[in-house]
């Protein structure tokens, strides 16, 4: 009786059948997918939405701004956006929809639209409401809410901090902080975050985001998060 | 010994199952556009799901939840070897990317999901099941 060599394939398959390499194996793999994973996620977040001073830049750039408002004032649809810069699925209209609704419906004259600041999440709600409304003193208005959004945290958390609030203001492209921070602490803030509530109030607002969209064929009204085929429906309703 | 293999299945079936039911729960909230409800009242899993971390390539995370316990229940359904290799393959991938997107909400969203919490647990469980199984299998003569 000769003595058999294994041939390299049966030592091979021998290796494969034990079950220490199996399983060294599986958890090289299993850390590889793992690791790929958290490369397209970070890969994907830093692609799709964090918003940097540049990007909300160019979002606005060749649009009109006037305080609250974005697009030309001789749009004839108008649409009224009552949001809390703490509400998470207004941040999600914000990275999501609104980009869509500013290239394809504000930039071309056909509506602006008008913020109306609300602040009945909680104590957060109100200084970061506040801190855009400065903004709008400069009609840098809709860049620092994009931030706001952009940077959202958990709700009542306190994380709008003055250094939060001033770190987004210093991100506007185009704002003067020096003159922000003083504009801040005025008056004239404290009216229009009032009358913001009001005008919610009188409307039957009371859930965020909400759309009225205001037009010579009358007024429609959306609350919750819409993708831009659904606004622009609601745009034609209104025309 | 074949009455305790046959428990630590029933257990990585059973945690497979409930994966299945939260993250069924999440998926539907993620296309039907509403907040998920949150324990506790907070907005925590509002803020998580809002945030630009909550899909990959456009891939829900909630989905590719869907897809890991699913994996799970077929790995606590097969018998013999090859349930015991892909629960440990399906179960580690899942607990490192859980850890990961729990380093997520604690340091970059600032908000704590208790939903994602719950998942996580179920699969470092399934992980301790696998493993367990994995070991008896390397032991074995």
């Amino acid at each position: 009786m000769s003595a058999r060599r294994k041939s390299p394939s049966s030592q091979q398959s021998a290796l494969l059948r034990s079950p220490r390499i199996l399983l060294a194996l599986i958890v090289a793999v299993a850390i590889l997918v793992a690791a790929l994973m958290v490369v397209l996620s970070q890969l994907g977040s830093a692609g799709g939405s964090s918003a940097s001073s540049e990007d909300v830049g160019k979002l606005y750039s060749g649009i009109p701004q006037n305080g609250t408002t974005l697009g030309k004032s001789t749009a004839p649809v108008t649409i009224y956006l009552y949001e809390d810069f703490q509400c998470p699925v207004c941040a999600q209209f914000s990275r999501k929809t609104f980009p869509e609704v500013v290239d394809r419906s504000v930039r071309g004259g056909e509506v602006k639209v008008v913020s109306e600041p609300l602040t009945f999440i909680g104590s957060d709600s109100v200084p970061a409401a506040r801190a855009a409304l400065a903004a709008g003193e400069q009609d840098r208005y809709w860049p620092y809410a994009q931030l706001l959004f952009e940077n959202q945290g958990e709700e009542n958390s306190g994380y709008v901090t003055d250094e939060f609030l001033k770190s987004q203001a210093e991100n506007t492209p185009g704002l003067d902080v020096g003159e922000w921070s003083s504009d801040l602490k005025g008056s004239s803030i404290t009216k229009q975050l009032q009358a913001a509530q009001s005008k919610a109030q009188s409307a039957g607002v009371n859930a965020t985001p909400t759309l009225i969209f205001s037009g010579p064929g009358g007024q429609t009204k959306l609350v919750g998060l819409y993708d831009y085929e659904q606004i622009s429906q609601a745009i034609a309703q209104v025309e | 010994m074949r009455g305790k293999r046959r428990g630590l299945r029933f257990v990585l079936g059973a945690l497979a199952v409930v994966g299945l039911l939260i993250s069924g729960y999440l998926t539907w909230v993620h296309y039907a556009g509403v907040a998920p409800v949150c324990v506790g009242g907070s907005g925590g899993c509002e803020t998580v799901q809002a945030s630009s971390y909550a899909t990959i390539l456009g891939v829900p995370v909630a989905v590719l939840g869907l897809v890991g316990y699913s994996g799970l229940l077929l790995a606590a359904l097969l018998r013999g070897e090859a349930g015991v290799y892909l629960g440990l393959l399906v179960a580690l991938v899942g607990t490192l990317f859980s850890a990961y997107l729990t380093y997520l909400e604690l340091f970059v969203i600032h908000a704590i999901c208790e939903w994602c919490v719950a998942s996580a647990a179920l699969m470092v469980g399934a992980l301790i099941c696998s493993a367990f199984e994995a070991w008896r299998l390397a032991r074995a003569p």
